[in-house]
Parts: structure tokens; sequence; C-alpha cells
């Protein structure tokens, strides 16, 4: 098959202004997206929430540490049935309806404007605007498989896979230069697009679960199945023990005695 | 310290800041003086980081005392970000380095009202009551404020000192509990645990501070002063009437480790000096258990 040789001019009106369009667009959604971002508005009772959390965790995890009736009386916040931190704190189950919360409406109709629109219409102007043209070629040969990843917008039978259309090299750029705009953004950029949707997993683990009272009652359970150990027991001997190791059969006696 | 070059530039100057400021190391005396060296001509060279400069500086010239510089680096930060409650704390702090506490009271109440998540507003709040001597009405705003945010350890360390001022000692011993769950491998928390249970007094409360200093000593054995709170709570169980007899033994074994401890620290010490520890020998012995 003969080589194609393609006119300078595509390279000059084609290849290169989808580049610096994409590129372009990229830091533009950047500042748009920083324009439209609203600080979340956390409630007081969330960080309330999150915090005696970590308190109960903690009382589970270093417990062993404080004395027996100083872990016993925190689990009684906890844990009491009248009275207990757990027990009575009842809070209505965050409504993730979009439709029903406004402010749950607006943020996602601003992660539209910011993504999904400019894609459509940047891609659909695109597609229509140089819709045709082969623009470059990949230095390697590629199967047949590849024709409708690189080749899209042109159904020629013939034409090596290796040949890069003009809406491909548009798709490829906007994948592509996700690099570059950390280079030149900074990173954890709003030009990714890759982002928000990361954003999407990892948001609600780090605010307070959806369900409140499911999280309170798993770690009610938890702290209720809770033993203490006191750690310092036998610590005096461990000292002593130290020091000297033949009358280690007396430290055992002593130990032994103490434990009681 | 570190020497501050008499002809520093101005970039080394910005450098130096930035490190401090990612560090969380605080060296009020040192910014004050970089600034006053050097930065001061060329704030407009910084860019951004202008501001963060004008945060640092305010923050360093109030510990010090630095009033007109203070109220310079407020008046540049509240003309670029007036509605930011970051740099209303600023101008709280500097009503209070005035001693305006009303009105440094109505600042803050003005930021928690438009977020009451922020935290430390509130704190500031504690820090103005503890400055005009009202320590029961802090102890009792700090409270409410760790209702809220329950894992504040700085919260409870204050909270734990206050009670110490007004001498209540089991509450404060709650408040060290806390920290003790954050950080159980901290020997001075569980140094200062022992000194309080210690000086609450009876028989199982001494129980409690020996454990917990034999606790400190286990995670740093260079630990002097619970070494000597060790000595004096066995001193005190030995000759306690409660102390069961089958223990009295063991606390008393204790008593000699543990003072035999002190004096080699003290040998440690002195080895390089060439003087001899007959002084401490002598007031150890008065301390010493008798029998």
């Amino acid at each position: 098959m003969a080589e194609l040789l393609l006119d300078p001019n595509i390279r000059g009106w084609v290849f290169l202004p989808i580049v610096v369009i994409t590129f372009l667009v990229g830091i533009i959604r950047h500042y748009v997206s920083i324009l439209l971002s609203s600080q979340k508005k956390v409630e007081l009772h969330q960080v309330q929430d999150s915090q005696v959390m970590i308190r109960s965790r903690l009382l589970r995890e270093n417990g062993q540490y404080i004395p027996k009736t100083a872990f016993l009386s925190r689990r009684h916040f906890f844990n009491n049935e009248e009275t207990g931190y757990f027990k009575t704190q009842r809070r209505a189950p965050v409504s993730q309806n979009p439709v029903t919360d406004p402010a749950m409406m607006t943020d996602m109709l601003k992660g539209n404007v910011t993504n999904v629109l400019p894609m459509v219409l940047i891609g659909g102007w695109i597609n229509w605007m140089f819709s045709g043209f082969v623009t470059t070629k990949v230095p390697f040969p590629l199967t047949l498989r590849f024709k409708p990843m690189l080749q899209r917008g042109i159904e020629l039978v013939t034409l090596d896979a290796a040949w890069v259309s003009s809406a491909s090299w548009y798709f490829l750029n906007v994948f592509g230069l996700r690099s570059i705009y950390t280079l030149v953004l900074g990173e954890n950029n709003a030009a990714d697009t890759s982002r928000h949707l990361q954003d999407q997993v990892s948001g609600a683990a780090m605010s307070m679960p959806p369900n409140p009272k499911a999280a309170f009652k798993s770690e009610w359970e938890a702290l209720e199945i809770c033993e203490h150990n006191w750690a310092l027991n036998g610590v005096d001997d461990d000292l002593l023990g130290l020091r000297n190791t033949s009358d280690s059969i007396e430290n055992m006696y002593y130990q032994s005695k103490s434990g009681l | 310290m570190c020497e501050i070059d008499d002809n520093l530039n101005w970039t080394e100057g910005r450098d130096i800041l930035r490190n401090w400021r990612e560090s969380l190391e605080r060296r009020s005396k040192d910014v004050v003086e970089i600034w006053e060296t050097v930065l001061m001509y060329h704030i407009d060279k910084l860019g951004n980081e202008k501001y963060l400069v004008l945060e640092q500086v305010c923050f360093a010239a109030l510990d010090c005392y630095r009033l007109p510089l203070a109220e310079y680096c407020v008046k540049a930060l509240m003309k670029e970000f007036p509605g930011s409650s970051r740099v209303h704390e600023y101008h709280a702090m500097y009503l209070e380095a005035l001693e305006m506490y009303n009105e440094a009271l109505e600042v803050l109440d003005s930021i928690i009202k438009r977020d009451e998540t922020n935290a430390a507003p509130r704190k500031r709040r504690v820090a103005i009551l503890k400055a005009c001597g009202h320590i029961p009405e802090a102890i009792k705003e700090l409270t409410e404020y760790l209702k809220k945010f329950m894992s504040d350890q700085e919260g409870w360390h204050e909270l734990c000192n206050l009670y110490l001022q007004e001498q209540e000692y089991s509450k404060a011993a709650i408040c060290i509990e806390e920290l003790i769950l954050h950080n159980p491998h901290n020997h001075l928390l569980h140094q200062r645990y022992a000194e309080i249970k210690y000086s609450q007094g009876g028989y199982e409360n001494m129980y409690i501070a020996k454990a917990y200093f034999c606790q400190a000593i286990k995670l740093n054995p260079n630990n002097i002063r619970a070494l000597y709170g060790l000595l004096l709570a066995t001193n005190n169980l030995a000759l306690s009437l409660k102390c069961p007899v089958s223990q009295k033994k063991g606390t008393i074994k204790l008593n000699e480790w543990v003072a035999g401890q002190i004096e080699k620290q003290y040998k440690n010490k002195i080895a390089d000096k060439g003087n001899d520890s007959k002084y401490i020998e002598g007031l150890l012995a008065q301390l010493q258990l008798e029998g």
C-alpha cells in the first residue's frame, strides 16, 4: 500500500488547532469551576458525630491504658441505655435524594456545567468543524481492531489502522492532557475529568456516613463487647525484672500476687 | 536558634519563613526580625505569598507585643479579604492584645454565627475568659466546646490545666485520661496523670499513681520527674496502713530500686564534671524509706 502524504495545511489548520483548543478549554474549565465552586456546608452536629466516633474508636483501641473505672465511666457515657450518647442522639438520615435537596441540585448542575457541557459542545463542534481529516499517524503498526478507536469519522476499509482521524485525535487529547494540566495548574486541578468521578467515590467516606444511626449502632455494639484489661498491671514488676533477672521466680510470684 | 544573617537576601528570608510555616514552628521573635530586616522592603515582590507572610508576621507580632506591626498586618489583610473569618480572627486577637476584650468577644461571636463549625474562635473565647481571670467561666465555656468537638486534644489539655488551677484534681484526671487515649505512648502524659492521682491522695489513688509513674519510667527510663514521683509514691504506699502485707515487700523493693535509679542518673550526669554525688546521696537518704 502506497504511503499517504498529508497536506502540510492539515498540520497547521487541523492537527495543532485541536491540541490548542482542547488545552485551552481545559484551562478555562479549571477557572470556571473555581468560580462556581461553593464550600460544602457542614452541619455542627455532623462534626460532633464524627468526633464522637473518633473518640469511641480510641476508647476501644487504647482503653486498656486508663484505669478500669475510667474506662467504664466512658463506656457508660456512650452506651448507657437511657442516657448514653449512642442511644439518645436521634439523627435523621441525611437525605441523599437530589430532588428534595436544593443545594444538592445546584451542585449537580455546576458539575454538569463544568464537566459534561463543554465536553458535548466542544466535542460536537470539533466533529463538525474538523470532520473527515486524517491528521497523523502513530509510528507503529496496529491491528484492525484499533480502527474504530483511532479512525472515528472516517469509514475507509483500506486505510491502515495506524492513521489517526481528527475526531479521534481530539479524544486522545482530552484524555492525554491530564499530566500537562498537573504541570501547568498544579495538583488536584479541576480540568481533570477523572477527578469528578473520584470525588464521588471518596467523598462519602470522608464525611460522616450518610446514616449516622447505623454507624452509631455498630459502634455501640463494638464498644459493648470491648473488654478492659488494664495494660499497667504488673508494670512495676516489669521495671524490677529489668533490673535483675536472677530473681525472676520471685518476680513471677509477685506478678501473680499483684494480678489479683 | 538559627543565626540570622545581617545581609540576608529577601528570597532567603522568604524561604526561611516558608519553612517555618510548613513545619509549624512559631519562633515569633525571629519572624519579626526577618520581617523588619529584609522582607518589609520587598513585600510587593512576594506575589500571592505576601498574604501568608503577613499572616505569619501578624501572629508573631502579637506574640512579641509589637502592636503597631500587628495593626499594620491586620489592616493589610483586612483590605484584601474583608469577608474572611480567618482575618477577622486575627482582628479579634489584636483587640485581645489591646485588652479590649468585649470588642474581641463581639468579633468572635460574629464569626461563630457565620460558621458554627469553626473551632478556632470558640477556643479564643476561652482564652479571653482565661486572660480575664474568670477561670470557672472559662471552664464552663471549654466544656461546652468539648461537648461539640470531643476529639480536640488541645482543648482537653487546656481544660486539664484550668481544672488544676482550680484544684479539681479528679476532673483534671479525666482530661488527662482522654489525652492518654489519644497518645498512649507519651510518657509525659502518664507522668502527669500519676502526679494528679498522687495529689488526690488516698490509698487507691496512690496505687494508680505508682502504676502510672512506672509506666512513664518504662516508656522513658530517663524521666527524672517520674523517678522522683515513684520514689514518693512508693514511700507513701509502704507507710500506708491500708497496704496489705503481701504487697508491702514488693513496694519496698520498688522503692529501693528507684532510689538506685535516681542515684545512677545523677552519677551519669556528674561523671563528666568530676564532682562527687555526696550531696544528692545525703538528700536522697532523707527521702528514703526509714527502716
